[in-house]
């Protein structure tokens, strides 16, 4: 089944973390030998911030320094699929999202040649079985072979329900995956979040929220699932209070973080993360939080503050 | 009904026009200044782009005078950017205001639209009264666009600029009258003949400055950077191509050659409004321009996004290129001390005959 012996690194940053992997799941079930960069750390995020203009935000700076890492480690190929959109033309990532192999190639760090920059295409369940197809024909597999691995079931994807109800807290941590499931990214708030005495959960799977749900008027899929998940967490008895994990200039997430404080009926916070790694404020943030939740449970179905 | 909406510069013109046909109205909206602006900051998140604030700033001023129903063109398209977030979000924003109202008007073709036109005015409007709404909708933009680019080319080339001056704000006046396409023809043939009878210069401009950037921010510089139209008054010859026309004419075919020009930069697939400022740039390389000037609203994602490219684009043809994010500090003086010193490097490598 092996159409290519070459090495394909894959960066373990944002389109990596917000498909959850599955393009990395298809190509190895191709049989394609893939090399995934290392989690994020501070030598990933220079590598990234020496040659990312300032005004990108934070995520797309650790991005492009796993880009970095891998075109120092050698590999033959480094996968930067091109998202376009949903298949419904309605609902899009945001562009600095949208550009990322384009803004790779101009900074220069790897030869253009060396970028596999496949188009891609969601709808509400993840990407498209079209964009595999595709990925497979250009690397030389067959439409049978790339059908068998779509079709391959898949063991590792996770299944997490909301905890049931016990004593203590359970926080709801919302925000693009990118940034909830890079702990480095988010300054390990989860961990912080635990060591507090709370339970965390980050997804609702008995709940379909859909990855990009239909319907919510906004232009931004992401911002839309994260209003999506926001909104469910509100609704959930067993969920205490929402933290919303906001990266530094993000528009869209911006954007409907005050919608969310405004709507939502249980104690919100919002976390701005940043390339200051300092946990002091943080931590302060965090007690004073769960102090608060401690306090004063919110009835559900209580009015909106 | 009356409707208010935002400026986009001279094009809220084009949407009243619209409105109009239709037999409702749309008030004119306050022109941006320190005070809109610092509206819009209040009102928004900080990460919300400059152009987004202005927006909002607009928006509360004319909300506050008693306004309650908002208009906005937006086609949802993937060239859109938060204009095209709809009503839910933005009604979230103004919750404050009662009565509050947005409509968002657009359609990806003429079935879309009318059915888009009938969700606000009900199922009594007619095809023919659609297709002449949005043929007068779009012949005041494509007259604008032409004023706007005539009258800043006229600016460098003209030895008259007050009598430009003039004649673009007579221009406006009466595309804002003219009540459909054949008035707007006759508008059109006012202009050339107006135009044709100023004096012109005899030496040719001094520079030639291309400017790109996010298509809202430049719609604005009348307002915003009244010194990039100022330097086209000094003889140096300003153009820039970007503009609300070209969102409301973008379409896959229209898009097309453009994608292509930038196949060396900017991968096929997206059709987000950064291929209009990267072809326009590549553009202005090929046409032998002495500069690029890239002039966009702080915070703005498809400007933002597109910066790694326009440098490596102006590294590539060895073209000078000046970046100008306006963000909220809502003052001219730095950016003007900038664009001088940008003025004098490109005048110093003229006169030593530098060639990229």
């Amino acid at each position: 089944m092996v159409a290519t012996s070459k090495c394909i690194g894959i960066p373990r940053s944002i389109l990596h973390l917000e498909f959850e992997g599955a393009i990395e799941r298809f190509l190895r079930r191709l049989g394609v030998n893939i090399a995934l960069s290392p989690p994020t750390n501070a030598e990933i995020f220079r590598a990234g911030k020496r040659v990312v203009i300032d005004e990108l935000c934070f995520p797309i700076k650790i991005f492009v320094g796993h880009v970095a890492y891998l075109v120092a480690h050698g590999v033959d190929q480094i996968l930067i699929p091109t998202i376009v959109g949903h298949v419904n033309d309605r609902a899009f990532p945001c562009h600095p999202r949208q550009r990322l192999s384009d803004i790779v190639r101009a900074l220069g760090i790897c030869d253009a040649n060396r970028l596999l920059t496949p188009a891609f295409r969601y709808d509400r369940h993840g990407l498209t079985a079209g964009s595999f197809q595709s990925l497979a024909q250009s690397l030389g597999f067959s439409e049978a072979a790339a059908t068998q691995a779509l079709q391959t079931p898949c063991p590792e994807q996770l299944v997490t329900e909301i905890p049931i109800q016990q004593d203590g807290l359970t926080v709801a941590v919302v925000g693009h995956p990118y940034v909830v499931e890079d702990a480095w990214a988010n300054n390990h708030v989860i961990r912080r979040i635990e060591q507090l005495g709370c339970r965390v959960t980050t997804r609702i799977d008995h709940r379909p929220t859909a990855y990009a749900p239909e319907g919510s008027g906004l232009h931004f899929a992401l911002a839309a699932r994260t209003v999506a998940l926001a909104q469910a967490f509100d609704q959930e008895d067993s969920i205490d209070g929402i933290v919303l994990l906001l990266p530094f200039n993000c528009g869209p997430d911006g954007d409907i973080a005050g919608h969310l404080v405004r709507t939502t009926t249980k104690p919100f916070l919002t976390l701005v993360l940043d390339e200051l790694q300092s946990s002091a404020g943080l931590v302060t943030r965090l007690e004073a939080f769960i102090d608060l939740l401690e306090g004063e449970p919110i009835p559900i179905g209580g009015q909106p503050r | 009904m009356k409707f208010f909406t935002f400026s986009w510069g001279s094009n809220y013109i084009a949407v009243r026009g619209l409105l109009r046909s239709l037999g409702h109205d749309l008030a004119t909206p306050p022109p941006i200044g320190p005070a809109i602006a610092k509206r819009g900051i209040a009102r928004a998140h900080p990460f919300l782009c400059f152009s987004g604030k202005l927006v909002l700033g607009q928006m509360e001023a004319q909300l506050e005078n008693g306004e309650r129903r908002l208009a906005f063109m937006s086609s949802l398209g993937p060239e859109a950017c938060r204009c095209a977030d709809t009503s839910d979000y933005v009604c979230a924003l103004f919750a404050d205001y009662d009565g509050f109202s947005a409509h968002r008007f657009g359609g990806g073709n003429l079935g879309g639209a009318l059915e888009n036109l009938r969700s606000h005015f009900g199922p009594h409007i007619r095809k023919f009264q659609c297709f002449r709404a949005y043929a007068t909708f779009t012949g005041k933009v494509d007259l604008l666009h032409k004023i706007d680019k005539r009258c800043t080319r006229l600016r460098c080339m003209s030895t008259a600029p007050k009598q430009v001056r003039e004649l673009e704000q007579a221009a406006l006046a009466r595309i804002d009258r003219a009540p459909g396409p054949l008035a707007l023809w006759r508008v059109s043939r006012w202009f050339d003949r107006a135009a044709a009878r100023l004096p012109l210069r005899s030496d040719p401009p001094s520079l030639k400055i291309g400017i790109v950037g996010g298509e809202h921010i430049l719609s604005e510089l009348p307002s915003i950077m009244v010194v990039i139209k100022q330097m086209a008054e000094r003889g140096i010859f300003v153009d820039w191509r970007s503009s609300f026309r070209m969102l409301v004419r973008s379409n896959e075919r229209t898009l097309a050659p453009l994608k292509e020009r930038c196949s060396d930069y900017l991968h096929k697939a997206p059709s987000t409004s950064e291929i209009f400022s990267c072809a326009h740039a590549l553009d202005f390389v090929s046409e032998g321009y002495d500069g690029l000037l890239h002039i966009y609203a702080f915070g703005c994602m498809p400007q933002t996004s597109l910066k790694p490219i326009l440098q490596r684009i102006a590294s590539d043809a060895q073209m000078p290129l000046l970046s100008l994010a306006i963000g909220d500090r809502f003052a001219e003086e730095g950016l003007e001390g900038r664009l001088e010193a940008f003025i004098d490097l490109l005048e110093t490598r003229k006169k030593k005959g530098v060639t990229r």
